[in-house]
Order: C-alpha cells, then structure tokens, then sequence
C-alpha cells in the first residue's frame, strides 16, 4: 500500500516532464534494405537516415535495430542489435537473426544527437 | 537499465493492462476472447488524438480509455445476457470483426509533408508523441507504471467494496448471487465497462510505446494470452495477472531460454495449471491464507521501535 | 390464518414443456408450511419461480398481497424473502464470514448488520469456530447451516428452503429440522420443499402435497396416514395406484 502513493508521485513526475520537454526539431527518415545472408534465418540490413524534412544524411546517430512479427504479439521479437556506421555517410549496417520467415515489423530505434524510431514492415522469405 | 531491458518492462507493464482487463471479466465468471478489441480502440484512438489532432497526451490515453468503455457497454449490452461458451464465442466475433474495420479503416492527414493516420492493413505509424515531446524510455517507463500503481490500486479498493463482493458472488454463482440480491446484469455491464476503460487505457499506453500499431497485433493470440496470465498467475488478487505477464514476457520471452519454443512452453504451462491448479497460482486460497497470516502477525512492541530508532540514530 | 404467501394458477413453462401446470397454495404467517412430492413433480421450479429465477408464464405471486411475479430477483429479495436453494448453498471461495455478509448485500445499515453477524455466530457456533475459513471447505451440514444463516441476514419476511435435508447425514438432518422449529418459534414464515416427508411432518403446521405440476392433497399433519402421506410423496398416487 505504500507503494501506491511512490507510484503516484513518479508519475505525476513524469506528466511534468513529459510536458515541459521542447518539440524535437529533426524527424528522421530511413530506408531499409535486407539481404539474407549464407546463415539461415540471418539478414544483413543495410539502413539510410536522413533528415524528413531536408533531406540531409544523419551521421553519428546510434542506431539499433529490432524486429517482431505483430502477428504474435510480445512473442518473437528480436532482439535489438547495434548497426554500425557504413562507408556513405547517414548509412549504418546491422545482421539481425530472425526466428522464421514472414512478415515482420523492422525498428530502428535511433539515439544520441537524434532521438526516434522508424518501423518498416518487411516480409521475409527463405532463399530461392 | 538498458533500453532492451526497459523496452521489456514497458512491454510487461503495457500488457498488463489487458490482462487485467481479462481478469475483471473472469472475476464475474466470464471468459472474454475479445479483450484484444478494446486494447485496439483504444490505441487507435489515442493515436489519433496525439499524432493527428496534435493534442496532448493526457488528453489521447483519456480519449482510448472512454472509446474502450463506450466499446465495452456497446458489445456488453446484447452479449451480457449470454453465458458460459456462447459468451466466449460471442467476443471472440466481435474483436475479430473489429480487426477487420481497422483492416478497412483509413483516416489520413497530411502533417509535415507526410501521410499520417490508420492506413487500413498497413497500419498507423508515426504515433510519435514521446520522441516530438522528448520524453525518455525510463520516463515513459515510469508512466506506464504510474498509471499501472493506479489502476491496481483502483482495482484493490473496488474487490473491497460492495460491488467488488458483487463481481465474486456472481462469479462463484449467478444465480445464487441473485437470490442474495445482486442485480446481475447491471452489475456484468459494470464490469465489462472498467474492463474496457483499463483495456482502452492500456492501448494508449501501447500504441505510444510502440509509435506504430497495426491489426495484425490485435489478433485473438493476444486475447487468448490475456485470458491466459490471469489463469496462470491466479484470480484470488489482480497481481494475478501481474504475475502471469511476468512469467510469460519477463521469463519465457525474454530470457530466450525457450527460444523458438515458448509458445509450446507457455501451452504446457496452462494446461497443467489448468489441471493442477484451476484458479491460477495466486488463487482465493492462498491469497486468503496470505491475509490471515499477515493479519495474525503481531505488531512490533514499543521495546522493538526504540531499538531501531536507537540503530537508526 | 392470515396469508404471508398466497400463490394463484402459477404456470411455469422450460420452453413447451410445462413444469408447473397451474398451482395454487399458500403459506401462513408464522407457521411452517411444507410442500412435499416425488422429483420431477415441480417443487423446485416453484421455488425458483417464487424468487423470480424463473419466470412463470401465468398466474400470481403475492408476498402479504403485494405481487412478485414480475420482479427481478434482487427486487423480491428486497421486498423480504430469502432462499435456501437446493443442493448449491454457499459461494464456496468466500469465507463463511463473507458468505454472511453476501446474505446482507441489499442492507445499508452496516452496524446492524455486523450484530446480526454475532446473531449467527451465538446461534451457530461452529460457524463461529470456522468464521475464516473458506466456505467451500465446510462440511456437508456446516454448508447448509451456513446457508441458513446466510438467508437470514436479509430479515426476511419468508424463510424460503428447498430440500435442506438433501445429502446429510441423519444426525445432521436432525439438527437441521431442529434449527427450523426454533426459528419459526422466533416468528419467522417458513415455507419449506422436503423429501424427507417424516421430518417434514414433525415440524409442519400445514402441507401440500404435489405432482406432476400439480398441488393434489392439502391439509394438517395427521389428516392423512403418514405412511400415505410417505407413499405419495415418494411414489406419487398414480404410479401407486397402477
């Protein structure tokens, strides 16, 4: 019972902050391409930022990337793996190891210098 | 707390608002498949008043909470009056049908040179209240569980009041909760508005945890899992189904010792339950075994209090 | 005498099949009256009817002249009567404590309602000993003593009980019939369905006879044989005259 009111109270803290906190300028946007690789079930994503509303690349961003099927909700999701920094400049890369093929939803979770998350629905499919 | 591990408690948090919505229908003696459809109407919802009509988030989790209630009395009506297996099929239809509009349900607007809003099977992205308003994981985090403290605690306060009496009498009973004098269709219809208000509440939750929702997550899968946590981790207390979400998401998911398998894992584990213990792990039994033994427990004497205030100073 | 229950031409009805083809009887205040039969003859689907479980198709209920057929089953017991229904008694995951408390759902007058619990617990010790246990855990007795005191926790007009002796032991059928008699010598209306007819007879100050949806004898204990009376209840007159 006394944990009600601790409970209470960080959430009033939160709804403040959450509040209070400024409009982030920069709305990203990425495109997302994945290849299978020789591993079954194993894709190599390579993912392009920029910047929704000029265009510019996003360099030096922290980019992790997910999946889960919706399908399943809560169940075989991915776990999150770190992309790295490519060549080109605003492009990074990852290998994601999915459970199965099919239709899955990709999240890039961007941090650092630019804060959001851009889902793509990918579908999947074993090698021909 | 890294992010996955705080995505993971988000998760639990925000599915443990469907769970309990499940389990107040299951206190009343019915199994509900289609807690998933009001969970839906209210991240649909919620989303729509933040991410296309720009108002503020309070304001979008309350729209998903009231759209889930009014859901709840629409269907709650014509289907209350229904019992047992005609009930379970009757809400398994009707969140199947509601999967099935969001499916054709397209309302789009044009925000920052981008489409934004339900766009049919594609789904509703861009729900992106918590990145514009830059809100943290953790603090989001803190919301969910904010607002979780308090619906529990709403929740304690009503199984001890006269209506929570009235939920357990017709759930042991109906008819003998009649003949006590309960009102039991009105008091069903009660029910199963709190249970869509806590699901609605939730989908809010989750449409702006995730930032995208689609149909496809609001199959009967999540419906069934909700009914599950609560026959799992037990219907004598809602941490019940607390409980349940935490074993299913928290161990089984999470841990990936099951990989590829939980679903078969999570399978075996109700259907022994089921057998072994019918009302879940944390049921009346032991919960009632619990209360009495922290009611017997002796309070500290004054000799104790002065020894710690002693050790404290 | 006057009339605490007066049932009229009541037809209740499962679909086409009438269960109730027409029954007229009543109970006087302060007496026990008790309605005896074979199964199936409609016993129970008159007690439901009375509580408003059931719905009957024609015919009326009166509780000291006001009428009940129509009413919602809270709203019969808010205007005093209770029951005792057969075979399921107590809500069996709530304590025998709550169980009582569930019989005072439509009371507010909470203070009241806590002596009535010590009421139950002078006159029903055992409840008392077991006042935190789960009632499900109860013996066979216990439960139907618990239900009992349950029923009472409303302050009913009209002690409604249907086959009370129905799986208990003897020795505990017998103290059952003995909790009766007091009460009604407390006042309280009972109208009681029995199959144990010889029980039943001791404690009665008037019965009914009935078969088949139909009340077909009516008097006072020792107008009829009770070895008659025993026959027909258990075998009904037709199947004993063919």
């Amino acid at each position: 019972m006394i944990a009600v009111p601790g409970f209470l109270l960080s959430l009033l803290v939160a709804m403040v902050l959450s509040g209070s906190g400024l409009a982030a300028g920069v709305k990203a946007k990425a495109e997302v391409s994945c290849a299978a690789t020789a591993k079954s079930l194993e894709y190599d994503c390579a993912i392009k930022l920029s910047d929704q509303r000029s265009g510019a690349a996003l360099t030096g961003v922290d980019v992790t990337v997910g999946a889960d099927m919706p399908s399943m909700p809560m169940a075989h999701n991915v776990k999150p793996v770190k992309a790295v920094p490519d060549s080109a400049a605003g492009t990074y890369r990852a290998r994601i190891l999915l459970e199965m093929h099919g239709d899955w939803a990709v999240k890039v979770d961007l941090a650092g210098p630019v804060r959001d998350r851009i889902v793509k629905s990918m579908r999947f499919e074993p090698k021909p | 707390m890294d992010d996955h591990l705080i995505g993971i408690v988000s998760n639990i948090g925000v599915i443990s608002f469907v769970a309990l919505s499940a389990y107040l229908l299951l206190l009343t003696g019915e199994i509900s498949f289609g807690q998933q459809a009001f969970f839906a109407i209210g991240a649909y919802t919620s989303g729509i008043v933040t991410a296309m009509w720009q108002l503020p988030f309070a304001l979008g989790l309350g729209a998903g909470a009231a759209t889930g209630a009014a859901a709840a009395l629409l269907v709650g009506l014509p289907t209350l009056r229904l019992h047992g297996l005609q009930f379970a099929i009757a809400t398994l239809a009707f969140a199947e049908a509601v999967r099935i509009l969001f499916e054709l349900f397209r309302y789009q607007i044009v925000r920052d040179g981008e489409l934004v809003g339900p766009n049919g099977i594609e789904g509703f992205r861009n729900i992106r209240y918590i990145f514009e308003n830059d809100v943290s994981a953790t603090e989001f985090m803190l919301i969910i569980y904010g607002l979780l403290g308090a619906t529990l605690f709403g929740l304690f306060l009503l199984e001890r009041s006269r209506l929570g009496t009235a939920f357990r009498m017709i759930g042991e009973d109906d008819l003998l909760a009649a003949t006590q004098g309960v009102a039991v269709v009105p008091v069903k219809l009660t029910a199963a508005c709190l249970a869509g208000t806590i699901a609605g509440l939730g989908g809010g939750l989750y449409a702006h945890l995730t930032t995208y929702v689609e149909p496809a997550i609001f199959d009967v899968m999540l419906g069934v899992h909700s009914l599950a946590y609560g026959l799992i981790g037990g219907l004598g207390t809602a941490f019940g189904p607390l409980l349940g979400v935490v074993i299913d998401i928290g161990l089984l998911e999470s841990t990936r010792w099951f990989a590829g398998y939980r679903m078969i894992v999570f399978g075996g584990l109700v259907a022994v339950l089921l057998i072994v213990r019918p009302r879940g792990l944390l049921d009346e039994q032991l919960v009632h075994r619990i209360r009495r033994a922290v009611r017997r427990r002796p309070r500290p004497s004054p000799a104790n209090d002065t020894v710690l205030g002693k050790e404290l100073s | 005498m006057e009339a605490m229950l007066e049932i009229a031409d009541v037809v209740t009805a499962y679909g086409k099949i009438e269960a109730l083809k027409g029954v007229s009887l009543s109970a006087a205040k302060g007496r026990i009256t008790c309605l005896l039969g074979p199964n199936g003859a409609g016993k129970t689907t008159l007690m439901m009817s009375i509580a408003g479980a059931l719905k009957p198709r024609q015919g009326s209920i009166r509780l000291e002249g006001s009428e009940l057929v129509g009413l919602s089953p809270a709203r019969i017991v808010g205007n005093g009567v209770a029951l005792v229904p057969e075979n399921r008694l107590v809500f069996p995951q709530m304590s025998v404590r709550e169980n009582l408390l569930a019989g005072a759902y439509q009371r507010n007058d909470s203070g009241e309602v806590t002596a009535d619990i010590e009421r139950m617990y002078a006159r029903f010790p055992r409840l008392k000993e077991r006042r935190e246990q789960l009632a499900g855990t109860l013996s066979g007795g216990e439960q139907q003593m618990l239900a009992v005191a349950r029923a009472l926790m409303s302050r009913p007009r009209l002690l409604l009980m249907d086959e009370p002796s129905l799986g208990l032991a003897p020795i505990v059928v017998k103290e059952i019939f003995g909790i009766i008699a007091e009460l009604n010598r407390e006042g309280v209306t009972i109208f009681l369905v029995e199959q144990n007819a010889h029980l039943a007879l001791q404690v009665a100050h008037h019965f009914y006879l009935m078969e088949q949806g139909r009340v077909t004898f009516s008097g006072n204990p020792g107008e009829l044989a009770e070895d008659e009376v025993i026959k027909r209840a258990y075998l009904g007159t037709r199947r004993s005259a063919g």
